[in-house]
This record gives structure tokens, sequence and C-alpha cells, in this order.
């Protein structure tokens, strides 16, 4: 029955002794889910009607049962296994390039902590800080961890920018194979290495790290020629390519930052 | 000091996973209960929750900060396990409502008071009564009975007609009283001697 024959029904109900609340009708009224008309007539009439009583009764009776009911609590160290499975498969944000804000702080922090310590030099690296006073010493070992990730991240970043200098410096001569030089592989790679080195560029500049904001902003335009590059570059092209890296020495400069990042790595190894 | 709801949300808005790390310890036990009555297994309940929070961190952006985190949470909780169920193959429930009705007619062994007063029978037969029935009748009828959702917000979640909804519920009350038949007749005798 709709809505409106409910209604009906319910004020022709005042003057018909016959009329009694349907189910449906207790239901809507333990649920409060009926007029404020409906309600008032319900109750009225359950006050003077036993077998109607008696079916809101069992239904409260019912119902009473399913809130006794308690499902089974999850084990102990449910919600250290729901963040340790959880945190992975949450999606990283994907901030405009330009904007930090967008990072996770941890990769925010990575970017900002490397570059720090480019600039100022060892001693303002995180982990040349200092032992911690006694009252820090409790977030020593988070902050190290996360330290470590920070440094791999790097790290990893300029490995992988100085693998790819090196395959096209090395790419066979077009002219032996074939006459264009089939780049898929290093073209994703430089896009993925353009988008990493953008935020960590930007991180850069913002804490005044000159060396390293200058190697980023060198590698940039190269970076996105060989992302856009056709599939296969030719002779030319290729060349053009190879000579920029040559001439603003990148590889040298990628080598040089990554080891410098590899040092600090095992003399945080060693301290630690 | 702990952060609030509203507070753990914007930072976990600006990207602070810690803050969103509190929500889910304060919220995943509750979507757990929710998700285990919706799917009446531990393991599949556990993939609900981390798909809510998955979900709920996704949708952030678009939570409104005057809403109430925990009714808007529950709510993608809902939608993940029907989701889910929809997704699963189909398999039989461990309780159909034939079993449970032929439980209920009356066999002459109405479990004692003395059974019943055992929380974890209730339970477990309230389970398999919800596991029985169909998964928008289920639906519906935890959103009204345990999360206090009125009918048209039923129908918004699970995309009915106000109507509809009504009637969801109205089916599900019917199959629970069915099913809990023999626990609520058990209950009145002992009330009675």
């Amino acid at each position: 029955m709709n809505d409106v024959g409910r209604i009906a029904r319910l004020k022709g109900a005042r003057h018909d002794v016959t009329w009694h609340p349907t189910e449906d009708d207790l239901v809507l009224h333990f649920y409060e889910e009926s007029s404020r008309e409906e309600h008032a007539r319900v109750g009225s009439h359950l006050e003077t009607c036993a077998p109607c009583r008696a079916s809101w009764l069992d239904l409260c009776d019912t119902l009473r049962l399913v809130d006794e009911s308690t499902a089974p609590e999850p084990s102990e160290g449910f919600e250290r296994v729901l963040w340790a499975r959880l945190q992975p498969a949450l999606p990283k944000p994907r901030a405009p390039w330009w904007s930090v804000a967008g990072l996770l702080p941890i990769a925010a922090a990575a970017a900002a902590a490397v570059v720090i310590g480019i600039v100022v030099g060892p001693r303002a690296w995180p982990w040349h800080r200092p032992a911690p006073t006694a009252p820090a010493a409790a977030a020593k070992s988070e902050t190290a961890a996360r330290e470590r990730v920070l440094r791999a991240a790097l790290g990893e970043h300029l490995e992988t920018t100085q693998t790819l200098l090196v395959e096209l410096m090395n790419a066979p001569d077009a002219d032996v194979s074939g006459g264009s030089e089939d780049l898929t592989f290093v073209r994703t790679t430089a896009g993925e290495l353009l988008s990493s080195g953008r935020l960590y560029r930007v991180t850069a500049r913002q804490n005044g790290d000159v060396q390293f904001t200058r190697i980023l902003d060198d590698l940039e335009p190269v970076l996105v020629d060989v992302a856009h590059a056709p599939e296969k570059m030719d002779r030319h092209d290729l060349q053009s390519l190879r000579t920029r890296i040559d001439d603003a020495s990148l590889l040298f400069k990628v080598r040089a930052m990554s080891n410098e990042i590899r040092d600090l790595e095992k003399k945080s190894a060693i301290s630690e | 000091m702990q952060l609030d709801d509203a507070a753990a949300v914007a930072q976990a808005r600006a990207g602070d996973e810690d803050a969103f790390r509190v929500l889910v310890e304060r919220h995943g036990r509750g979507i757990y209960r929710l998700a285990y009555r919706m799917t009446g297994k531990p393991e599949d309940a556990e993939d609900v929750v981390q798909e809510t929070f998955v979900r709920a961190f996704k949708q952030l952006a678009r939570f409104e900060e005057r809403s109430n985190f925990s009714t808007w949470l529950y709510r993608i909780g809902f939608n993940c396990a029907i989701d889910y169920m929809r997704a699963r193959p189909h398999r039989e429930s461990p309780e159909t409502m034939d079993v449970l009705e032929g439980r209920s007619q009356p066999t002459g062994q109405t479990p004692s008071m003395d059974d019943l007063v055992y929380a974890g029978q209730i339970s477990a037969r309230v389970q398999a009564a919800l596991v029985g029935l169909t998964e928008q009748e289920r639906a519906a009828f935890l959103m009204r009975h345990y999360h206090g959702c009125s009918i048209d917000e039923i129908g918004e979640e699970l995309g009915l007609k106000t109507n509809a909804a009504k009637h969801a519920v109205f089916r599900a009350v019917k199959k629970m009283r069915v099913a809990l038949r023999p626990f609520v007749d058990a209950r009145v005798e002992s009330v009675a001697e």
C-alpha cells in the first residue's frame, strides 16, 4: 500500500473499529518512520487492542534480540594489522608538479631533507645531527627509519637518471641499428624521472639549494625531449641529445651527486 | 592530544597519513562489525574494511566538514560491502531462509531459556538470519536498525525509491521475525513461567 492509501486508511480508522495496523505499520511505528498523526493513531490503537498489542510486543521482542546480538570483535592488534595492509594501498596524491602541497609528507620530507643537506653541508643532514637528548630518544628510531627511506628514494632517483643518461650516450649508432634507435624504455623512464625530478627541484629551490636546482634545471629539458621523442629517434636528434648531455656535463654531475648520497648512506649506516 | 575526527580529517586531507591512521584506528572496529554483519565472514569483513578506508581516503576531498565523519564513513562501508558481495562469485549462504524457516517450525523442542542465555547463540542466530536476507534487504535493515538511517537516507544510499527502501526494510523484518521465532517464543515462555 502506498503512503497516500496508508494515511487515508489511518484517517478512516478513527471511527472504524475493525481497523488494525498491519505488520508494516508496526514496523514503521517501531522505527518512528510514520508521521506524527499515524504514530499517535497506532499508539492509541495498541492501548486498546490486545491482539495488535501482542503482535507489537512480539515485534519488539524480535528486534530487541537483534539489539542484543553482537558481531564478533576482530582479533587483538586488529588496528595495527589493518594499517599495515591499508597504508600501501592508499593512493598517493597526484598533485600538480609545481605544487609541493600535494606531496605526501614523507616525500616532501625526503626531498627537503636531502636538499637541505646538499645546500648547507653534511652537518645539516638530519642523520648527522648530534645524538638526541633523552626526551627526544623515543622519536629517534622512527626518524632514523624515515631518513633511511628518504635517502634511498633520492639515491634511487639519481641512480635511475644516471642509468638513463648512460643508455642514451651508449645507444647503438643509428646507422648500425637501421637508421633509427628504439627508445621506448628510455622514454618511459624519462617521463617518470621528469615527474619526480620536478618535485625535488621545487623543494630544492624553496630551500635555496642552488647546486641541486641547477642540475635538475639542466636535466629537465633533456628529459622532456626524451620523454616526448618519437618511438624511433633518428640519428640527428639522438646526436643532438648526446651533445647537450655532454656539454652540460650532466652525466658527471648526476654521478657526483649520486656518489655523495651513497657516501652519506654509508656513513649513516656505520654510525647507526 | 588526541585529534578529534574533524581535525584528523582536515590533516588527512592535506596528505597527513598519520592523521588518517587516527581515523582508521578509531573507526576500524565499527566498520569491521558492520562489514561482518553484511558479509557474514571475518575474512570478507577484513577486505571490506580495507576497501572502505581506501575509498574514504580517496573521497576525503568530497567530505563536507559539517557532516558527521562516522556517518559518512559507515555509508561508504555499506556501499563497499554491497559491492563486495555483488562482485564475489555467488555462493550458498551459510543459512538460507528455507533452512531458517524450517527450524522455526514447532518441533516440540523449543530451546530452553538456559540454552538462550548464551549471547553467542543469539548472535549466531541473528547473524545467520541476516545472511539469509538479500543484500539489499540486509543493507536496508542494518542501516535502519543499527545505524538509525531514515528510510529516505537508505533509499538514497542504495539507489532505491523511498517506497522500495521501505519495503526492503519490511521484508527484512518479516524474515528476521521468522528466523528468530524460536528464541522469541522461548523468551516469552520463560517470562510466563
